[in-house]
């Protein structure tokens, strides 16, 4: 990280993301609407998944995993911009750090979901009583934990020294 | 003025502005409140716009109670964010709008809630109101952000 943020620094978009005075409020607004976007459909369709509001069909909430994609997108062309304005800083702080290390953390997540959860919910019942399997159901809070830590060590990133 | 001046010295705006870690915390909890609250309320106003449009409206709805507690820790952190320079929000043109946007906002969310709770169908007027609760909270969150800036 350190080598990406030595090229980076005095590169043109570098350049380009600090010369435009109206640019980083932007991004800003973009990250915190992304972030609403991402955690509040992960939030729903992971507290489903662990056996909460079960008034909806459990194979049909992850038509909002789109949306958390879309926060994600938002989330991942703004936060590129922000590193690229401040590669310096961010490469060395603690909290920017750490963040990355749970976003790694959920996406691998997210894979377990994909290979071990997902492609058996075809045979499950859309509504059984004893809920759905643990490791579901440990997948679901997993995600939900990873990703409020990287919100929480995102938002941490100016408070937290640079190690 | 004088309310506000003295709400800076209470022992609660001492504590956000001098300790370690109490700026830090309430900026931390702002933003998980910020995400349960404008999360679950984007994913209804979509809802109520026609996407994802096999979960059942009624039980999307019942989502919402974490949009209050969302607002509950936010109302809590802001309150302690607002109390250390009560004196400079006041003032602050962003700050003023994004107070407004939330509480527009939050009454349009609990008209809505309030309808589906009553078993309505999703007539035009809640579509509206779905759509123009995305405006808000998108606008809200624009606002809260430029508080820095303006």
């Amino acid at each position: 990280m350190a080598a990406l943020a030595q090229q980076l620094d005095g590169s043109a978009v570098n350049a380009w993301v600090i010369s435009v005075y109206w640019l980083w409020p932007l991004l800003e607004i973009v990250h915190f609407v992304g972030l609403s976007l991402l955690l509040g459909s992960l939030l729903v369709a992971d507290l489903r998944l662990a056996g909460w509001f079960r008034g909806m069909g459990l194979k049909v909430v992850h038509q909002l995993l789109p949306l958390a994609a879309v926060g994600f997108a938002m989330n991942l062309v703004s936060g590129v911009l922000f590193f690229c304005g401040e590669p310096l800083r961010y490469a060395v702080n603690v909290g920017f750090q750490i963040k990355m290390a749970l976003l790694a953390l959920a996406g691998l997540n997210a894979l377990w979901f994909a290979v071990s959860i997902r492609p058996a919910m075809a045979s499950w019942p859309e509504n059984s009583e004893s809920g759905p399997p643990a490791l579901a159901k440990t997948i679901a809070y997993l995600s939900l934990a990873l990703w409020f830590g990287v919100l929480l060590f995102g938002r941490l990133i100016p408070y937290v020294g640079t190690g | 003025m004088d309310f506000l001046i003295r709400l800076e010295s209470t022992a609660l705006s001492v504590w956000v502005n001098e300790s370690l870690w109490g700026y830090p915390l309430m900026l931390s909890l702002h933003v998980v409140g910020l995400a349960l609250a404008a999360g679950v309320q984007l994913v209804l106003g979509l809802r109520l716009l026609g996407l994802f449009s096999a979960l059942r409206l009624e039980a999307v709805s019942r989502c919402l109670r974490l949009f209050w507690a969302g607002l509950a820790i936010n109302a809590l952190s802001g309150t302690a964010l607002f109390c250390p320079q009560a004196t400079i929000f006041v003032s602050n043109m962003a700050f003023l709008i994004k107070l407004s946007l939330v509480f527009v906002g939050v009454a349009v969310v609990a008209y809505v809630q309030m309808a589906l709770t009553r078993g309505a169908p999703a007539t035009a007027s809640l579509r509206l109101a779905g759509a123009l609760g995305l405006c808000l909270w998108v606008a809200a969150i624009s606002a809260g952000r430029l508080i820095a800036y303006l």
